[in-house]
């Protein structure tokens, strides 16, 4: 039955991408929209919401990459957050010990998080499901004690303290305004990056392992090959938010990175929507708002809270915000056409 | 166009055994039916031969030794296999699953989706739908279409009949004739629909708890009445 319900909604989401020529052209004005909005914002907020709106770009890109693995790879990961403390980690240690400048840690900690997603994947992806979790979880649990135990390098307990990176004189800007703005042009270029992947003939391999593995297999597409390519792809896109995440917050520590981060962005990757591009972004907006939102309504159990939106957000769209808002916008264009 | 040859083929699921010692030729161009009931391990032997399943004995493609490889390996070799149920990528594109049977070539794949249409004109008009909204009938076109695109040498058909009507189940037989007839590929099909697969076929053979028990001709075995009855379940 599970089987059966989970094909439908899939069709359903599906039959939501448009068919029409038109739509496509929908799709960029939207993103236009969007960009343009994205690009005005910080000279109309204060400060902290400026920050706050660079931290969503920054969760953004950490579930683009975890979207891939589970999304468009179908498999599961519970260690998403030590890949995003890898390339936290990679930048701040680049920055701290060797003083490198702030552009070349960016593709060095996108390195480090692909090779070792890759060294992890090639065992890992031979499992599935629940022993699939339970590795991944292990990456998370045990990657904490192994900061606090390279203190020479990692700085321990302590974490390491850096300069944030500061905005060059010509752009004018405030500080919070450029990491504000280097952050969404990494965003930006993640993005594109993911569409096009997916668009490609190693996007349809992908699909096709995920929605059936064994008639993936008969036509060529080698899964182990696939899997293990998603969960490196994956680390990276971790890696690449953690690195802009050191930029940003200017200081690491074990404490920020605990198994708690990498079960947060699975459960908003899972309330954004899986599979498509707009769900790790309301997943990011869900991650970093929620948490907050959930203090003010009762300051005592803001845990609760947030399970409970939780909850409640899957059991009113169960293909997560980002199917609830192709289903809104649906309805109106079919309110729109009768009228 | 190309000879298949299988020699005291076992195979089977861990430790229950399906095949016991099967072997059987198909001349090159051909269209061999299995036949046989339910549990006789006709799917089993589909499998062994694209390597879904391990097998020992022999199974060679042309004379190159088929058993042992993986069935994306296989696949590389030309094998195209028709799962039981289809194995329609249901959110994709009608057109993304017919790409996804050319991907272990990037050449001549547009040249080979015209090919495809001439043979399954109903798939066009719906090359942008989701394939899990055809019916079933276009599914099983889809997914021949879909093997047709990995440009095969040998192609393996299970139970394309599965759960269609009648109408739809002939016309498909008829395509898989055409397609035998113009490409010359050679073709192994199980059915449970024996009097259709009869129809097609040059050669055929029944299958029995995992031993081949008679062939022949499908003329030949057409014709036998006794045949029909005891191992067929139909009256001719």
């Amino acid at each position: 039955m599970s089987e059966s319900t989970q094909v439908s909604d899939r069709t359903t989401t599906r039959e939501q991408a448009p068919v029409r020529p038109g739509a496509t052209k929908w799709r960029w004005a939207a993103a236009a929209a969007l960009l343009a909005a994205a690009v005005y914002a910080p000279f109309q907020l204060v400060p902290f919401h400026v920050f706050q709106l660079t931290m969503v770009l920054i969760y953004a890109v950490a579930l683009l990459g975890l979207n891939l693995l589970v999304g468009h790879a179908g498999q599961i990961s519970l260690g998403h957050g030590a890949f995003f403390a890898v390339g936290a980690y990679t930048a701040a240690i680049l920055l701290d010990r060797w003083d490198a400048p702030y552009p070349l840690t960016l593709p060095v900690a996108a390195l480090v998080a692909f090779v070792l997603g890759l060294a992890f994947g090639v065992p890992a992806m031979r499992l599935r499901g629940l022993y699939l979790a339970l590795v991944t979880l292990a990456i998370a649990i045990f990657l904490v004690p192994l900061l606090k135990r390279f203190e020479e390098v990692t700085g321990g307990s302590m974490g390491l303290s850096l300069a944030k990176p500061a905005p060059p004189a010509w752009t004018g800007l405030a500080e919070d305004q450029w990491l504000y703005f280097l952050a969404l042009a990494v965003t930006v270029a993640a993005f594109l990056l993911a569409a096009s992947l997916l668009r490609s003939r190693v996007g349809r391999a992908l699909h096709a392992i995920r929605d059936n593995e064994a008639a993936a297999e008969v036509m060529g597409v080698r899964p182990a090959y696939y899997k293990t390519l998603a969960f490196a792809w994956s680390a990276m896109f971790a890696g690449i938010a953690g690195c802009v995440y050191t930029w940003v917050i200017g200081f690491v520590s074990p404490d920020s990175f605990v198994v708690n981060l990498s079960i947060t962005l699975l459960a908003g990757l899972v309330v954004g929507g899986l599979g498509s591009l707009s769900g790790p972004v309301l997943g990011a907006l869900f991650v970093m708002f929620v948490p907050s939102i959930s203090q003010d309504i009762n300051e005592a159990a803001p845990g609760v809270i947030f399970g409970l939106l939780i909850i409640a957000v899957m059991y009113v769209a169960p293909t997560g915000l980002a199917g609830l808002a192709g289903r809104a916008t649906n309805s109106i264009k079919k309110t729109l056409r009768k009228g | 166009m190309s000879e298949l040859a299988v020699h005291d083929l076992h195979a089977g699921y861990g430790g229950a055994q399906v095949l016991h010692g099967v072997s059987l030729t198909v001349a090159e161009g051909e269209i061999c039916a299995i036949l046989g009931p339910n549990g006789a391990g006709k799917t089993t032997l589909l499998r062994a031969l694209s390597g879904m399943v391990k097998g020992r004995g022999s199974v060679k493609l042309d004379g190159a030794e088929l058993l042992g490889r993986p069935p994306d390996a296989l696949a590389r070799l030309g094998v195209a296999h028709v799962p039981e149920g289809r194995g329609t990528f249901m959110p994709l594109t009608v057109e993304e699953n017919l790409r996804l049977g050319a991907y272990v070539r990037r050449s001549g794949v547009e040249d080979d989706l015209e090919r495809i249409y001439t043979y399954f004109p109903a798939l066009k008009p719906r090359l942008k739908q989701a394939a899990g909204s055809l019916s079933g009938g276009e599914q099983q076109m889809l997914a021949l279409g879909r093997a047709l695109m990995l440009r095969p040498r040998l192609l393996l058909l299970d139970e394309p009949s599965l759960g269609l009507a009648p109408l739809i189940t002939r016309e498909l037989f008829h395509i898989v004739r055409t397609i035998n007839e113009q490409e010359r590929t050679t073709v192994v099909v199980v059915e449970q629909n024996a009097h259709l697969a009869l129809g097609v076929a040059q050669q055929a053979h029944v299958l029995e708890t995992g031993r081949i028990v008679l062939s022949g001709t499908a003329a030949d075995i057409r014709a036998d009445e006794q045949v029909a009855q005891s191992y067929l379940g139909y009256r001719v």
